[in-house]
């Protein structure tokens, strides 16, 4: 009788054992045939200039500024003109940050960059490299520049409420064979595309899609809508490539770039302009 | 016949009561240690979201309420921060200028330990060699990799670089190639660019972490010294990683930002 209460009591405390020593497992956990092991060091391919101005890769000023050559062409792929498609006083209000990028009379037209306020989607892929990590149940992209990060659950959770705006917004993800695919909303309208001026609001929704082509290659594209600022959506089309292989990725890290401890003249440029408050 | 059974049962009962736990031929004299859940690599899962709840981030040691500042007991061990003596004057001069010489009114980075302390979430991700720190604060990464050596420095870094590995289930962050421009609280406790962080972070239960840090400075202290608190996980189900953007906040609040 007290042996089986012994047997018993023990058998109790070995499940309850179990139950507390079993490892968390996730979803996308699983490598052996689960999604494609995507981590490392990115950055996009052939688009040095994107970041300047998506529209099109270079123009006569900044090639005259900076020497670089590049293909010229926009980002957009959809419309096939390659022009985000503006309502009407949006594109009137993008040509006037345009025209004043190299003569900033008001804080209105400095590069949030510049101000090292966070790049947002998409413009954290085109601003130097980025880091891909899978821990359990999510992706985590970690951005050099002004060590930005974007944390993508992918546990199918839902969005956080739409009056939390998020500098890099709500990301949400699943795989779907060799395509990641990510859902973004919850923008705030404080980032811009490129340096230029491009633009967009809070109620900005993007829908992104990575879609793994080999150990070293990942093709991405992105649809944008904005009922506030466009007249229908548009997409953008990028080639990530792996930029540290092997060995070499072994000892690779990104390094700190603290941006606004180190950034000294904005605040002088802003003090200065017109219509700052003093 | 009856008695020498009940004799027999009593004995077993007593044998039985005495043998311990599973295999227990142990007898510990303290209970044992907390068995985490552990990842895919045996290592103890050290994941989710944590927050500390104390007064550190603006006083570690024991300090009143002042206006704004919730009274504190000293999360440093016994209380005393071994300064030398012209270090001692500075903190002094630091703590009376508090309110516009700490760097964080400037939206600085916090530095480390601060950024553990500072009353925002982080959450703690771990895949590969990888134990990734994200910071609600200002979005402050540390992205520590397991079992390499450090740079050649110094470098001058905010945040330092941090190494780590497992000594058992605790894990050890070793931090260094630290810049002097970063306070450890509100209060004006600061430190060199020789500063030498090792922080250990050990589970405890389910939803704690116990957190130990030493802090190491020969060009400003007498002697190491140390930090003790706990970290505890933000249970609420749909918990996340907000902003805290404290220079876009600041141009905010000056206009110069819609």
């Amino acid at each position: 009788m007290s042996g089986r209460s012994f047997t018993l009591a023990t058998a109790a405390a070995a499940v309850a054992a179990v139950a507390w020593c079993t490892p968390v497992l996730s979803a996308g956990q699983a490598r052996v045939d689960g999604p494609p092991d995507i981590q490392g060091f990115w950055a996009s391919q052939g688009r040095r200039l994107a970041t300047y101005n998506i529209e099109e890769a270079a123009d006569a000023t900044h090639v005259l500024l900076s020497g670089v050559q590049t293909d010229a062409a926009s980002l957009v792929v959809d419309p096939s003109d390659g022009k985000i498609p503006y309502q009407p006083w949006a594109r009137a209000k993008r040509t006037e940050v345009f025209e004043h990028h190299t003569n900033l009379t008001k804080w209105e037209y400095v590069d949030p960059h510049m101000r090292c306020f966070l790049s947002g989607v998409p413009r954290v892929f085109y601003q130097g490299g980025f880091q891909i990590l899978q821990p359990p149940g999510y992706v985590v992209i970690l951005q050099e520049f002004n060590h930005g990060s974007r944390i993508i659950p992918l546990d199918g959770r839902p969005h956080v409420g739409e009056n939390v705006k998020l500098w890099m917004g709500d990301s949400r993800g699943h795989w779907e064979g060799n395509t990641l695919v990510v859902d973004v909303t919850n923008n705030n309208d404080k980032t811009w595309f490129d340096l230029v001026g491009d633009f967009h609001s809070d109620a900005l929704h993007i829908r992104e899609r990575y879609t793994v082509v080999d150990a070293d290659r990942i093709n991405y594209e992105a649809t944008f809508e904005d009922p506030k600022v466009y007249t229908r959506p548009f997409t953008i089309a990028l080639t990530f490539g792996r930029t540290v292989r092997g060995e070499q990725a072994r000892s690779y890290e990104l390094l700190e770039e603290a941006c606004h401890e180190g950034e000294h003249d904005t605040s002088e440029v802003l003090r200065q302009l017109t219509d700052a408050p003093k | 016949m009856g008695r020498r059974l009940d004799r027999v049962l009593v004995a077993a009962v007593v044998i039985s009561l005495a043998a311990g736990p599973v295999s227990g031929q142990r007898r510990a004299a303290n209970p044992p240690a907390y068995e985490p859940p552990r990842t895919a690599d045996g290592k103890p899962d050290l994941q989710g979201i944590w927050q500390v709840l104390n007064a550190a981030a603006w006083d570690i040691q024991d300090h009143p309420a002042r206006p704004g500042v919730p009274a504190g007991q000293a999360v440093v061990e016994g209380n005393d921060v071994p300064y030398q003596e012209w270090a001692a004057a500075k903190k002094k001069e630091n703590f009376e200028k508090r309110l516009t010489a700490d760097p964080i009114t400037k939206c600085y980075l916090p530095g480390v330990p601060r950024i553990t302390y500072i009353p925002y979430p982080f959450q703690i991700f771990q895949t590969g060699d990888v134990a990734l720190f994200i910071y609600e604060y200002d979005h402050a990464v540390r992205t520590i990799y397991m079992n390499r050596p450090h740079l050649a420095g110094p470098i001058d870094f905010w945040m330092g670089v941090s190494r780590g590995h497992w000594d058992g289930d605790t894990l050890v962050v070793d931090s260094i190639d630290f810049n002097d421009q970063t306070w450890f609280d509100a209060a004006g406790n600061f430190h060199s660019d020789a500063l030498h962080v090792v922080e250990r972070y050990t589970r405890t239960g389910a939803d704690h972490i116990a957190y130990d840090v030493t802090i190491e400075d020969p060009k400003v202290f007498t002697r190491p010294w140390k930090m003790s608190m706990t970290l505890y996980r933000r249970q609420d189900k749909n918990a996340q990683i907000l902003d805290y953007e404290c220079n876009a906040l600041e141009e905010e609040a000056a206009g110069r930002l819609k």
